[in-house]
């Protein structure tokens, strides 16, 4: 008897106080994808990523813009939307605490306009992913490849493939043959 | 919003969910504002992997016990309070759940356990699942987590009994006319950006190798007069001999794009020079 209150008291109280106490969280525990809706650019990588299709990104042509819908309800929890994010907009962040009493709480949307193409003006991917591949464009000026890229980066699909047909027709020219 | 499947609703099955009466619901609502005793807990498995049941039971180990809170599971639906429902609907469990549901007495509360019961999880467009608890019943709360760990656990149970409030709810943000979205790393040259990122990745994974590429982009930006002394003295600081490898191999890499001399990318090195001005 006296042995067992020896070792009561010599191992103590394990419990953890949560949740009168804040708990403790390891370095790198994979809690609630924050997602930052400035730096995100709307590019659906992460959407292709996700194992379960929590995040997804349907386009809206009615209303001429890109939804992005996360369902924690559905999240695994698996990184994989951080680990493609190319601008670190979503990082998965220690907080846990993520029940709640009605299925809408579950869901977070992020509402993108799209960029219109300027020969035709059809809508075709987001604005601020066409800005921002426009950007990294400008920083690679001297390659030949990617001075086109630029000139063509707010046309639409289509548009984009004319407007190289004509290019290759007038560099074909300049070079004296003809196709 | 979320899609469930791209099959039109004429080719799906709907299921008849449980319809609660009045007076059952109202005295739902008095159990779940004020409930003054213990509460037993019976767990119904619908369909899902298991990990959520081994959560669910070292949530009543010692360590984080549901015991202190008079959280105790119970081995017959007669003697519940609370029904865990783990695992998305499939069709099989479909009526073992409903007789589990039925055989609880009234006032119950239902929870909607991890990913898999909030959703259908994973498991959403699988042809035998219907999706999560609350396609056949009122689900009080949902629990999300794939398995929920035992503090998520206890958080769920705390909301259910009214001793925590709510964190999460549904938002809605629309983006304001002049957002941007910023390069990350931008003083970095973008082709010396993808070598590196695509380096560390080969070398340490998709997930480590981002960490140890931002870090190395970090101590490029940081700038100052000598760029390769601050990657050494970032080198210097690790203590983990893979780390260290890694980051040797990615400065050998930087130096090389510097000082090949085949590099037809002209550009690209005068970029570099101008990133390093100490080694030209």
């Amino acid at each position: 008897m006296f042995k067992t209150i020896k070792e009561v008291l010599r191992t103590g109280n394990a419990t953890v106080k949560y949740p009168f106490a804040p708990l403790e969280r390891p370095k790198d525990a994979r809690g609630k994808p924050e997602h930052d809706a400035v730096k995100c650019m709307a590019c659906s990588a992460c959407a292709v990523a996700c194992p379960p299709n929590a995040i997804q990104t349907p386009l809206d042509f009615e209303a001429n813009t890109k939804l992005w819908s996360i369902n924690y309800g559905r999240c695994v929890f698996c990184g994989r939307c951080e680990e493609v994010c190319p601008t670190n907009a979503i990082i998965l962040s220690p907080e846990f605490e993520l029940a709640v009493m009605s299925k809408a709480d579950l869901e977070e949307i992020c509402v993108y306009s799209l960029q219109a193409c300027v020969e035709c003006g059809s809508y075709f991917a987001p604005t601020k992913q066409v800005d921002y591949v426009a950007r990294i464009l400008s920083q690679n000026l001297n390659d030949e490849e990617a001075e086109h890229a630029l000139e063509s980066v707010r046309l639409c699909p289509q548009c984009k493939q004319k407007a190289d047909v004509l290019r290759f027709k007038e560099q074909s020219k300049k070079a004296g043959e003809w196709l | 919003m979320i899609i469930d499947t791209e099959y039109p609703d004429r080719l799906q099955y709907k299921l008849d969910p449980v319809v609660v009466e009045e007076s059952v619901a109202k005295a739902k609502g008095a159990l779940l504002n004020s409930i003054k005793r213990s509460v037993y807990l019976y767990r119904v498995d619908c369909g899902g992997c298991n990990g959520c049941e081994i959560e669910i039971f070292s949530t009543i180990t010692p360590v984080f016990d549901t015991e202190r809170f008079g959280i105790k599971n119970t081995p017959s639906p007669r003697h519940a309070d609370i029904m865990v429902y783990t695992g998305s609907m499939t069709r099989l469990m479909r009526m073992p759940a409903l007789r589990a549901y039925h055989g609880a007495p009234d006032p119950k509360l239902v929870v909607s356990y991890g990913a898999c019961g909030c959703t259908g999880g994973i498991f959403h467009d699988n042809y035998c699942v219907w999706g999560g608890t609350d396609q056949l019943f009122d689900v009080d709360v949902y629990i999300p987590g794939c398995p929920p760990t035992p503090a998520q656990t206890i958080y769920g149970f705390a909301i259910a009994l009214g001793l925590l409030d709510q964190k999460l709810h549904h938002s809605k943000i629309i983006e304001q006319p002049g957002d941007f979205a910023p390069i990350p790393f931008e003083a970095v040259p973008y082709k010396v950006r993808t070598a590196i990122q695509r380096k560390a990745r080969l070398l340490s994974g998709y997930r480590s190798g981002k960490d140890l590429s931002n870090e190395f982009m970090q101590a490029l930006e940081s700038g100052g007069s000598d760029v390769l002394t601050n990657i050494q003295t970032l080198i210097t600081r690790q203590t983990d001999p893979r780390r260290i490898e890694i980051l040797t191999q990615l400065k050998d890499d930087l130096t090389t794009m510097l000082v090949d001399p085949n590099q037809n990318q002209q550009q690209l090195k005068q970029a570099l020079q101008q990133l390093i001005p100490s080694n030209d």
